[in-house]
């Protein structure tokens, strides 16, 4: 039987992995987050719905509860933002990954804006904070305000030392494509080549996705999960309960591909250039980038909360010194290798 | 869009007094927060500086002195264990020792170790309690979790030894009201060693964490003679430097027989507190320890004046249970008495006025949540709005316990 | 007490995260999996009040002394009146069963008393006869108990939860002839 040319596509095939893999990387973090934090805490975690698996299924009981919730839009909320901003924050949240590719072939880009790809898909990321402080405005509650404010001063801390770290790998590999910097990892990955830069990048997506211990502006004990706090169902599933780990998701592809070394595979020589072996080379990404989301949800099994101006003085003192000294690493790699 | 700034909630207000004045943002801070408790704070911000806190307690008042007065003495045990059913034995105690006072009762040296054991134990779960919620104020869910559950198997140690997990009801006038089986005592010898290693972990996790550490550090600071002049106690003073503990310096029960020590830390911030609680842990956990080697295993649980008072079938059960009818039938004489306990979070005070009937004249109780309440309000002043979750756990402030 | 030096502060991290992957690897669960288990408290736990009949001598002090006025007195046929507990209002402290002077009332340790309605949960005096039916919600219910060695604690499983049955038997009293 001939295959139709459209349905060998890399473009379709980009898009259904990602799409469909990232739904499941997704939900599979929200159960290892919980049954990470039960194990530390002397505790069992989600069982009962479908003891056999561990309880996973207890996600998607939780889905099919914050999507059965009522819609509740209070009475003092700007309605027209209160309803669009959640699903712009899932949008804005999940097209970076669409705008990087998953293997050599697979992606959603061709040529002259791919090579662009990581550059536009941090530009997206960093918009993020427009729509949370916009939510912040938009719920229209003290607490909001004030979670809202943080968010705005937190981007302050991790804009600059994040976009350092990828500037100075940029350095390393002396290109911004995307496609070349995963083949220059073939041997050795990036975090290897300039490990300064992977911890600012660490910190920097913790602060950027409000994990633990940097959960500041959703702080639950004096903001009450500020902007989002009175987001309810299927606007709580978008945004806290759900997007923030899409933002994660992006995040972490973006350094599965720039410092865990993408789909470089493990023994030496390319991926078959055939449908399976770019299938398999965007899983091995993705496992990659599962990985970096388990580390960053396992944080907050050990982690308190600190404080706002703590961040700040700790982001601009030592991370940013650290993103520099990254930088000047990267500098001597570059007129070294 | 139209709208005020009234109208969308950013409710400033503005005050003409000092250079410059202040324009402060009023905060409404519980009662339905998820960390205020039963209480509404009125949070004043200049930005992200409290300026000024106003408590709104009473949501939770029970009118506990009044329902004291209504009803035979005996019964007011399950209800004053109500007022911190966390630290149910040490507010037992205080109002058994007033009773006791009241009717010159004595207690048997049986029941003074028993008391001083289940002293302790209240003492650890109260820390714990506190502990736990500190935790989650400043974040830690794990730390929450390790107070919880170290508290659940404590509190089940309570339900084989009492009879009930969180409301022993076991304190009588006069001595405690059932003898703990043999399994207690191995359990708790072993509990005792779990304990020790998790609150070990506990303090690496929360407190050495360097996240956590700076959460606490210089934070909420009180004076030595702020805490004294604003009657704050338990951890609240101790942790201020005043070296205070109704323990030692009211003895009682047979504290005066054991070597132990009143931790004191003199910084006076929210960390100081917090290592005065996981401090005073271990020490209860050592009292503990030396308890069962002196205790006695045998004998009866209440002292002779109250055995006086119980029929003679039923004072053959004195090693074991005691029964209430003897209680039933007694009297409160026209005198006055005085209980004082040092519980975990600091002083509970009990006077109590006969009346010749069954019912007291009139019940005065004082609750450390309600003492440390203004020495907690002075600490927060000129703290960020981050750190009010943390000064809060330090305290320990328990709105039931204040509220009455 | 100075600050936390850099080292120190990054040693105390990592410590952290290390002892987050132990557990995380090996964990050290002390979760009682209601219903499929329940906790043993070796039968003395206060808990549902049985009443017998024969004993009474309808003294009321178990009425009087009710901290909450749980109990109330019903008249029954013989022209007695005999004690019904109100578990809305009951705190199981056994105050009453202490009092009782003829030892009328007996305790057991059932505590998982569940109601549909309120007025389901006015037990009248023949009701309290013999204690109540509670249905398992699983086939198989398991006492645990923790146990400590060596600064561990571990889980114990001690049988199936068998019937329940009234606490060790009060000294004998001449019944009173109604």
């Amino acid at each position: 039987m001939e295959i139709p040319s459209w349905l060998l596509s890399p473009r379709l095939w980009d898009f259904l992995f990602d799409g469909v893999v990232s739904t499941l990387i997704l939900l599979t973090i929200v159960w290892a987050e919980r049954k990470i934090a039960a194990r530390v805490q002397m505790r069992v975690g989600p069982l009962h719905v479908s003891p056999r698996l561990g309880g996973y299924f207890q996600l998607i009981a939780d889905a099919v509860r914050f999507v059965m919730q009522e819609v509740i839009i209070t009475v003092d909320s700007y309605r027209v933002l209160f309803v669009a901003l959640p699903p712009l924050f899932v949008a804005l949240a999940l097209m970076p990954s669409f705008m990087v590719p998953l293997s050599p072939y697979l992606a959603l880009l061709s040529r002259p804006s791919l090579h662009y790809g990581i550059i536009m898909a941090l530009a997206v990321l960093f918009y993020l904070f427009i729509i949370v402080v916009g939510m912040g405005w938009a719920v229209n509650n003290r607490f909001a305000y004030i979670g809202a404010a943080r968010e705005a001063l937190i981007i302050t801390a991790y804009e600059i030392p994040l976009l350092d770290a990828f500037a100075s790998m940029f350095l390393t590999y002396r290109t911004i494509d995307p496609i070349e910097i995963v083949a220059k990892q073939t041997y050795i990955v990036g975090a290897l080549y300039n490990p300064l830069a992977f911890i600012v990048y660490i910190i920097g997506v913790a602060m950027a996705t409000s994990r633990f211990p940097f959960e500041i502006a959703d702080y639950e004990g004096d903001v009450a999960t500020g902007p989002y706090s009175d987001f309810s169902s299927i606007f709580l599933a978008l945004t806290y309960a759900g997007g923030i780990y899409i933002a994660l998701f992006s995040y972490s592809l973006l350094g599965a591909l720039v410092f865990l070394g993408g789909w470089a595979p493990i023994a030496p020589g390319p991926w078959p250039a055939d449908l399976w072996g770019n299938l398999a080379a965007a899983a091995w990404v993705m496992i990659k980038t599962f990985i970096l989301m388990l580390f960053f949800v396992f944080l907050r099994s050990v982690m308190p909360v600190a404080r706002l101006d703590h961040t700040l003085s700790f982001s601009w003192r030592w991370v940013l010194t650290i993103a520099v000294a990254a930088t000047a690493v990267s500098a001597a790699e570059y007129f070294l290798l | 869009m139209g709208l005020k700034m009234e109208q969308y909630g950013m409710v400033l207000s503005e005050v003409e007094s000092g250079p410059g004045g202040k324009r402060t943002l009023e905060l409404l801070f519980g009662p339905q927060h998820p960390t205020s408790g039963h209480i509404r704070f009125f949070v004043e911000l200049d930005g992200d500086i409290i300026v000024d806190i106003r408590p709104d307690p009473g949501f939770v008042h029970r009118t506990m002195e009044k329902l004291g007065e209504t009803r035979h003495f005996m019964m007011n045990i399950p209800l004053f264990e109500r007022l911190s059913l966390p630290d149910a034995i040490n507010v037992t105690w205080a109002y058994s020792m007033a009773v006791e006072r009241m009717l010159g009762y004595d207690v048997s040296e049986r029941a003074e170790y028993l008391r001083t054991l289940f002293g302790e134990m209240s003492r650890i779960s109260v820390h714990l309690y506190d502990l736990a919620l500190h935790a989650i104020m400043i974040g830690s869910s794990t730390g929450f979790m390790y107070g919880f559950g170290l508290r659940d198997l404590l509190v089940n140690l309570w339900a084989i030894a009492t009879g009930a997990r969180t409301t022993p009801t076991w304190v009588l006038p006069g001595g405690v009201r059932r003898a703990p089986p043999k399994a207690f005592y191995e359990r708790l010898a072993g509990f005792l060693d779990f304990l020790d290693r998790k609150m070990d972990e506990f303090y690496r996790l929360v407190v050495k964490n360097p996240v956590g550490y700076y959460r606490l550090k210089d934070v909420g600071y009180l004076s030595k003679s702020d805490a004294a002049a604003y009657l704050a106690t338990g951890p609240g003073a101790r942790g201020s430097g005043v070296d205070w503990d109704a323990r030692r310096d009211m003895p009682y029960g047979v504290y005066k027989q054991l070597e132990w020590e009143v931790r004191v830390h003199d910084e006076g911030d929210s960390l100081a507190r917090t290592l005065v609680r996981i401090e005073e842990v271990r020490e209860a956990a050592r009292i503990i320890r030396q308890l069962f080697k002196a205790m006695p295993m045998d004998g009866p649980l209440v002292g002779h004046n109250a055995a006086h008072k119980i029929p003679p079938k039923e004072r053959e059960m004195l090693n074991e249970l005691v029964r209430m009818s003897g209680y039933y039938v007694t009297t409160t004489n026209l005198a006055e008495g005085t209980g004082v306990t040092e519980g975990g979070r600091g002083r509970y005070f009990f006077q109590v006025f006969g009346a010749g009937t069954e019912r007291l004249f009139r019940v005065r109780i004082s609750t450390p949540s309600w003492q440390n309440l203004r020495a907690f309000m002075k600490a927060t002043i000129g703290a960020r709005l981050m750190d009010l979750p943390a000064i809060y756990g330090s305290f320990g402030f328990f709105p039931p316990e204040a509220d009455r | 007490m100075a600050g936390q030096k850099v080292g120190e502060a990054i040693r105390a991290v990592l410590d952290v995260i290390g002892l987050g992957l132990k557990y995380t690897l090996r964990p050290e669960r002390l979760t009682i999996y209601y219903p499929y288990e329940v906790p043993d408290y070796m039968g003395r736990v206060r808990g549902w009040i049985g009443l017998w009949t024969e004993r009474c001598t309808s003294c009321m002090i178990c009425a009087r002394i009710c901290p909450t006025n749980a109990i109330k007195m019903y008249m029954e046929k013989n022209g007695r009146r005999y004690p019904g507990i109100d578990y809305g209002r009951c705190i199981m402290c056994h105050y009453c069963i202490d009092a009782c002077p003829t030892y009328a009332l007996y305790p057991t340790d059932m505590r998982d008393l569940a109601f549909y309605r309120h007025e389901d949960m006015m037990y009248t005096p023949d009701m309290m006869r013999k204690p109540p039916q509670v249905p398992k919600l699983v086939p198989q219910v398991v006492k645990v108990v923790h146990e400590y060695s060596g600064g561990r604690v571990v889980k114990v499983r001690l049988g199936e939860l068998g019937e329940h049955k009234p606490l060790p038997p009060a000294p004998s009293v001449p019944v009173v002839e109604s």
